[in-house]
């Protein structure tokens, strides 16, 4: 077995050792678009604004100390593999893309509705193709080249709980996984233990994926961060700088969850992120720092009493051992 | 005045020459554009793609020029800017679109959108332009999701649609003609008179037994004889292909009953699919090397032609507002 140390990650820039991934912030989106709003009339998209005001932040998050970025929206919610890379070299700052596409309701026509009698939708076996073309032979500009390889397989479910298009997808995510070796990113639907389980069910390790989400307040009031920790998949407590969602828990109450993980022993299976997002499109802005869980969890977490050597572990260490490529 | 948008500006009717009503330069449903599969080089796109259109301008010289109008709705593949270059290089006018092919190729963004913002997206790309490019939409697409029934979403396009058209004066038309009644319905809401849509493949292969030609042409809508070429004699027909010798005689029946005016056709060809592999051999120039001389030997004589693929489409194209 390899080490961590020799390890490496995909960035947008190629593979860089996973040792010098620093401070990660691990579930965001750099450039995020509803699917078709590129289209629309009234949404500019001034690339060169675009690159600006994502160039800002990226700096801002590399000024607090922070190295790397994850954008784990996948393929089909604006990446824009080009600009990252751009952004990545002017910046500084590791960029690490994903593949992936989901929910459904984000998928595009070609795979819900195909051109054939009936027009079934897409099976597992071809998303596993083509989100693990996009680790091996490189993620798309559409229509235009393949670039580097992805960092990860990126997906969600629908709120309510996955649809059989959401089930091929996160099986499809898993296949992938296990071809490549780069680790699965899922925001659940309505029960994360379950839909865990069919990441596990094709093969795929637990500590390669991780469970998005599970700072809703359904999810703490029902134990499953501890749950997912026990199955031994990460815990993202993903939602951090967000007070006024009656869908999640506040801040306050992640760090007394963050510190009751770490307690338990879990604190090798937490990741902390604030679903921060760069510049959206089609849909409202959310104005939070990258830099944000480092500059302004972090010290709440030591004032509940989380020793730094946890919040270290936290913020660095599970991030590298989860996107070190296996 | 007549105008008719095309994609590099408007142009007088009387220049439209004849007219391919429902084709497309390529389509592919959204999200093929991740598969590479179906990638091709920008060299072999154009290579694909003149040679046909050239071809078509050659034919049309005896009928003053040739109009090809684009089909391909907004998220599946249209790209005016290619558009205008190909129009320029080989003199075909080329009509594109708004709306959508039908509410499943509509993405998120667009399947979340009200039925006015739908509409403001339609008008604004007929009256100021598509994205940058400066070009307006000159027709419509609406459709029917796949499944053969018209779906909520669907329906809030044709409504929109319905509105853009009476406020902009393009023609409407649309992907599928079956379970049309509530399209019906929707249109006589909005109040647009039925000659300003074409209800699309009414003569392909699957959609037989599911058209309410009646009702369609008893309020005077036009109905879309617009997949000619999709022949099942081909070696490898696609799913909605159709005895040749079974469509035309469909097609000369309405003729024969009176109904020339209210009937448009065409190929549904892609000069370079997007995201299938299309059909070998089918092209956009079966109008000429086929269905033209096929109503030929049917008799159909050279005033007929004329009006079947020149006046009437002028006519349907033509900005009307009212
Ligand atoms: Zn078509």
């Amino acid at each position: 077995m390899t080490t961590a140390t020799s390890r490496t990650v995909n960035t947008v820039l190629g593979p860089v050792p996973a040792d010098d991934l620093g401070v990660v912030a691990i579930h965001e989106a750099l450039l995020s678009v509803v699917p078709g709003a590129e289209h629309a009339y009234d949404i500019s998209m001034d690339r060169a604004e675009i690159f600006e005001v994502l160039a800002g932040k990226l700096a801002a998050f590399r000024a607090a100390g922070g190295r790397t970025v994850v954008d784990s929206t996948g393929m089909f919610h604006g990446r824009d593999v080009k600009l990252y890379e751009a952004l990545s070299r002017s910046t500084g700052v590791h960029v690490v893309a994903s593949t992936g596409l989901g929910p459904e309701e984000d998928l595009g026509g070609y795979f819900l509705t195909p051109q054939t009698d009936p027009p079934t939708p897409w099976p597992a076996e071809k998303f596993a193709d083509l989100f693990g073309r996009e680790v091996t032979e490189g993620m798309v500009v559409p229509r235009v080249e393949r670039r580097r390889a992805a960092g990860l397989v990126a997906t969600c479910a629908t709120r309510g709980g996955p649809t059989p298009t959401d089930e091929s997808l996160f099986r499809g995510a898993a296949r992938a996984a296990v071809a490549t070796g780069v680790p699965v990113s899922i925001r659940y639907g309505a029960d994360p233990l379950a839909e865990l389980q069919l990441l596990l069910d094709e093969g795929l390790p637990a500590d390669r994926v991780v469970v998005g989400n599970l700072d809703r307040t359904e999810a703490v009031a029902a134990g499953w961060p501890a749950a997912v920790a026990e199955r031994g998949a990460y815990v993202a407590i993903d939602h951090v700088g967000r007070n006024d969602s009656d869908h999640h828990i506040r801040d306050a109450e992640r760090a007394d969850l963050v510190a009751q993980l770490v307690a338990a022993g879990h604190a090798h299976r937490v990741l902390l992120s604030g679903n921060a997002i760069g510049v959206a499109k089609g849909h409202p802005d959310y104005e939070l720092p990258y830099a944000h869980v480092l500059t302004a969890f972090a010290p709440l977490l030591t004032s509940h009493g989380v020793a730094d050597e946890d919040v270290q572990q936290i913020l660095v260490a599970n991030p590298r051992d989860l996107l070190a490529v296996r | 005045m007549s105008r008719v948008n095309t994609v590099l500006g408007p142009i007088a009717a009387e220049e439209l020459g004849l007219v391919a009503v429902h084709e497309h330069i390529g389509y592919g449903m959204p999200g093929s554009e991740l598969d590479t599969q179906w990638w091709k080089t920008p060299e072999q796109r154009y290579e694909e793609t003149v040679p046909k259109l050239r071809r078509f301008a050659e034919y049309s010289r005896e009928y003053g020029g040739c109009t090809f109008v684009d089909a391909t709705g907004i998220c599946n593949g249209r790209d005016v800017d290619y558009y205008k270059s190909l129009s320029a290089k080989t003199g075909v006018h080329i009509v594109a679109a708004t709306g959508f092919v039908g509410g499943d190729t509509a993405l998120r963004f667009f399947a979340d959108a009200t039925v006015d913002y739908l509409m403001r997206q339609f008008v604004h790309e007929i009256t100021v332009g598509i994205g940058d490019t400066g070009s307006r939409a000159g027709i419509i697409k609406v459709g029917v999701s796949r499944g053969f029934r018209m779906r909520e979403l669907d329906l809030r396009i044709y409504r929109a649609a319905a509105r853009a058209a009476l406020l902009t004066g393009v023609p409407i038309f649309t992907h599928l003609a079956v379970d049309v009644e509530p399209a019906l319905a929707v249109f006589a809401e909005e109040g647009l008179p039925l000659d300003r849509v074409l209800f699309g493949h009414a003569d392909d292969g699957v959609s037989q037994g599911r058209v309410n030609e009646t009702a369609i042409l008893g309020g005077g809508g036009r109905i879309g004889f617009d997949t000619f070429g999709y022949d099942l004699e081909l070696p490898d027909p696609p799913f909605w292909g159709r005895h040749r010798r079974e469509r035309l005689e469909h097609f000369l029946r309405l003729i024969g009953e009176g109904h020339v005016d209210q009937v448009l056709a065409s190929a549904d060809a892609n000069c370079s699919p997007l995201g299938w592999p299309g059909v070998e051999g089918h092209t956009v120039n079966y109008i000429y090397e086929q269905l033209i001389p096929d109503l030929r030997a049917e008799g159909i004589d050279d005033a007929m032609i004329h009006r079947i693929f020149v006046e009437n489409p002028a006519d349907f194209l033509t900005l009307t507002t009212n």
